[in-house]
C-alpha cells in the first residue's frame, strides 16, 4: 500500500551490476514529501547503490520503486528526463565538469532545462552568492578547495529547486565546520519542503543532527527509525 | 580555432582531434570519383550524341578516286534516309592527321582515302551492308563504318569507368561514416562519466547528441571545405591539361552546370551525413542506459 503522501516508495527491490551479483536484496521503504533522512551503513553496505536507484542513474533488477507518486517500470524512458529535474544530487566526489566554470556547471540544470540565459545567468549569481562562492563565479573547479567545490555541487544540485535533495557522503571531503555548516543548508532547503536523503556513515553527523535513519548492511536494509511497512523492532535512533 | 562550446569537454579529445583530417581526406577522393563517375557519363552521351547516326565513307586510293567520290556521294544524296553526305576537305583530313605527320607535311603527297561524312536522318536507320554493296557497286573497295564497334568499346570503357568511380565515391562516404560512428562511440566512452552526470541532472538524449553532432559537424564541416577545395583545384586542373591532351581526338570531357552543382553538393550532403550519423550513433548507445 502506498501512503498517501509517499514521494519515495521501494518494494522489495534488488539491484545487481551487469552480470555481478546483487548488491541490494528485498530493499523496501517509503519516505514522505517533506522528510529528512540519513541513509547509513559502512562503507560498501550499499548506500551508493540505493542513491543510485533514487536518482534514477540505475534500473532494479526486481522489485518495484515508485517515484512521486509513477512506478518506475512504467515510466517511458524519454519521461524520465523530467523526473530526474525534480530531483537534485550532491555525488560523494562532486561530480564537477572540470572544464566548465562555477557559473556554467551550477547553470546545467537550467540549461538542460531550456531556460532563457538572460535569467540563467541571475539566477545562479544569486545562488552562489547564497553559497558565498561569488568570488569564484568564473573559477574552473580545478582552482577551487574541496569545501568550494562541494558547495558548487550544492548549487548545482539546488538550482531548479528539487522535490528531493539526495547527498551521498556530502561530508566525505571537508573538515569538520564546513560539514556542519553544509548540513545546515540542507536543513534549510528542508525547512523550505525539499524531501533530503543524505548517506554517511560520519558518526558525528549522526549525532550532531537527531534525524531519522534508514540503515543498511551487505545490502540489506536492516533498521529504520521512521519507515512506513518497517517492524519497530529493525529500528535505530 | 574558434569552436561552439559544449558541455561535454569533446575539443580535447584525441580521436575527434583526426577528424577534420580524415573528412578532409575522403571528401577529396569522394569528389574526385564523383567527378571522374560525371566525366564519363557525360563523355558516354557526348560520344553517343556526335557518332550515332553518323556514317564514314572510305573511298580508296586510285587513280580515279575525284570521280568514284563524287559518284558516292550521288548515290548516298539520293537515299531518303540521308540527310547529308559532304566531302570531308583535305584542310581536315590534314587536320586530323597532324598529330601522328606533323604541320609540314602535305596529304597531297600521300595516299589517303577520300573520306566522306553521312548524317542519317533522324529516328532512321540504314542497313550498312547493303548500303556497303551499293557504293562498291559504284565505286569499287569503298567502306562503310557507322562506329558502332568502336562506340560499343569506348561506350563500355566509359560506362565501367563510371560505374567505378561512383562505386568508389559509395566507399569513401561509407567509410567515413564508419570513421564517425568510431569517433563518435570514443568519445562517448571517454565522456561517459560526464554523460551520466548530464542524464542524472536531467538531459534528454536529444540534448547530449547535439553536443556530439555540434562538434562533430564543426569539425568534419572544415574538413570537407578543405577537402572539396583541394579536389575541385585538382579537377580543373585535370580538365584543363586533359583539353589540351585530347585535342581533336576525343570530344570535349567537361563537367557542365550540374556536374558542378552535384560537386558542390556532395560535402553538404557528406556534412549532413555526419551530422545525422554522429546523433543516432549517440541516441542508440544511450539508449542501452537507463
Amino acid at each position: 500500500m502506498e501512503a498517501v503522501g509517499d514521494i519515495v516508495r521501494f518494494e522489495n527491490v534488488g539491484m545487481r551490476y551487469r552480470l555481478g551479483g546483487e548488491v541490494l536484496h528485498d530493499v523496501s521503504f517509503s519516505l514522505p514529501a517533506g522528510a529528512f533522512h540519513f541513509l547509513t551503513g559502512p562503507s560498501g553496505a550499499g548506500k551508493s547503490s540505493l542513491m543510485r536507484l533514487m536518482y534514477l542513474a540505475h534500473r532494479p533488477s526486481r522489485g518495484s520503486i515508485s517515484i512521486f507518486g509513477r512506478d518506475l517500470s512504467t515510466v517511458p524512458r524519454h519521461e524520465l528526463a523530467a523526473l530526474r529535474r525534480r530531483i537534485g544530487v550532491v555525488f560523494q566526489n562532486f561530480r564537477l565538469l572540470d572544464h566548465l566554470t562555477a557559473m556554467d556547471n551550477v547553470a546545467l540544470p537550467l540549461r538542460i532545462a531550456g531556460a532563457k540565459e538572460g535569467q540563467v545567468r541571475d539566477h545562479v549569481a544569486e545562488l552562489l552568492r547564497w553559497v558565498g562562492l561569488e568570488e569564484q563565479i568564473d573559477s574552473k573547479p580545478t582552482t577551487l578547495s574541496g569545501g568550494e567545490q562541494q558547495r558548487v555541487a550544492i548549487a548545482r544540485a539546488v538550482i531548479s529547486r528539487p522535490q528531493i535533495l539526495l547527498a551521498d557522503e556530502p561530508t566525505g571531503n571537508l573538515d569538520g565546520e564546513i560539514a556542519i555548516r553544509l548540513m545546515y543548508l540542507l536543513e534549510e532547503l528542508n525547512k523550505i519542503g525539499t524531501t533530503v536523503v543524505v548517506a554517511t556513515h560520519n558518526e558525528a553527523l549522526l549525532q550532531r543532527f537527531p534525524h531519522p535513519r534508514i540503515r543498511i548492511e551487505n545490502g540489506v536494509l536492516v533498521g529504520s527509525s521512521d519507515m512506513f511497512d518497517i517492524p519497530s523492532d529493525v529500528t535505530e535512533k | 580555432m574558434i569552436r561552439p562550446s559544449t558541455d561535454l569537454p569533446l575539443g580535447a579529445d584525441p580521436a575527434s582531434r583526426f577528424l577534420p583530417w580524415t573528412v578532409g581526406f575522403l571528401v577529396f577522393l569522394a569528389t574526385l570519383s564523383l567527378a571522374v563517375g560525371m566525366l564519363m557519363v557525360s563523355a558516354n552521351g557526348n560520344w553517343r550524341h556526335n557518332l550515332l547516326g553518323t556514317l564514314t565513307i572510305q573511298v580508296p586510293v586510285g587513280p580515279d578516286k575525284q570521280e568514284a567520290s563524287r559518284a558516292v556521294i550521288e548515290v548516298l544524296r539520293a537515299i531518303p534516309d540521308i540527310q547529308e553526305a559532304k566531302r570531308v576537305s583535305d584542310s581536315e583530313i590534314a587536320t586530323l592527321l597532324e598529330p601522328w605527320l606533323g604541320a609540314q607535311t602535305s596529304i597531297l603527297d600521300l595516299p589517303v582515302p577520300i573520306l566522306i561524312d553521312a548524317t542519317v536522318a533522324d529516328g532512321r536507320t540504314i542497313d550498312i551492308e547493303t548500303l556497303g554493296a551499293r557504293l562498291s557497286a559504284v565505286a569499287p573497295g569503298t567502306t562503310v563504318d557507322d562506329h558502332a564497334v568502336w562506340l560499343k568499346h569506348l561506350m563500355d570503357l566509359a560506362d565501367i569507368t563510371g560505374a567505378v568511380s561512383l562505386s568508389v565515391m559509395v566507399f569513401v562516404l561509407i567509410s567515413m561514416l564508419m570513421t564517425v560512428v568510431f569517433t563518435t562511440r570514443t568519445g562517448l566512452a571517454i565522456h561517459g562519466e560526464v554523460v551520466e552526470v548530464l542524464h542524472i541532472i536531467g538531459a534528454q538524449d536529444s540534448y547530449i547528441a547535439r553536443q556530439f553532432q555540434v562538434h562533430t559537424f564543426w569539425l568534419s564541416g572544415i574538413g570537407a571545405a578543405v577537402g572539396f577545395t583541394l579536389s575541385t583545384g585538382v579537377i580543373v586542373l585535370l580538365q584543363f591539361y586533359g583539353d589540351r591532351l585530347t585535342e581533336g581526338l576525343l570530344p570535349d570531357l567537361a563537367l557542365g552546370g550540374v556536374g558542378w552543382g552535384a560537386l558542390c553538393a556532395l560535402p553538404v550532403a557528406a556534412v549532413s551525413l555526419v551530422f545525422l550519423t554522429a546523433g543516432i550513433t549517440v541516441k542508440r548507445l544511450l539508449g542501452r542506459m537507463m
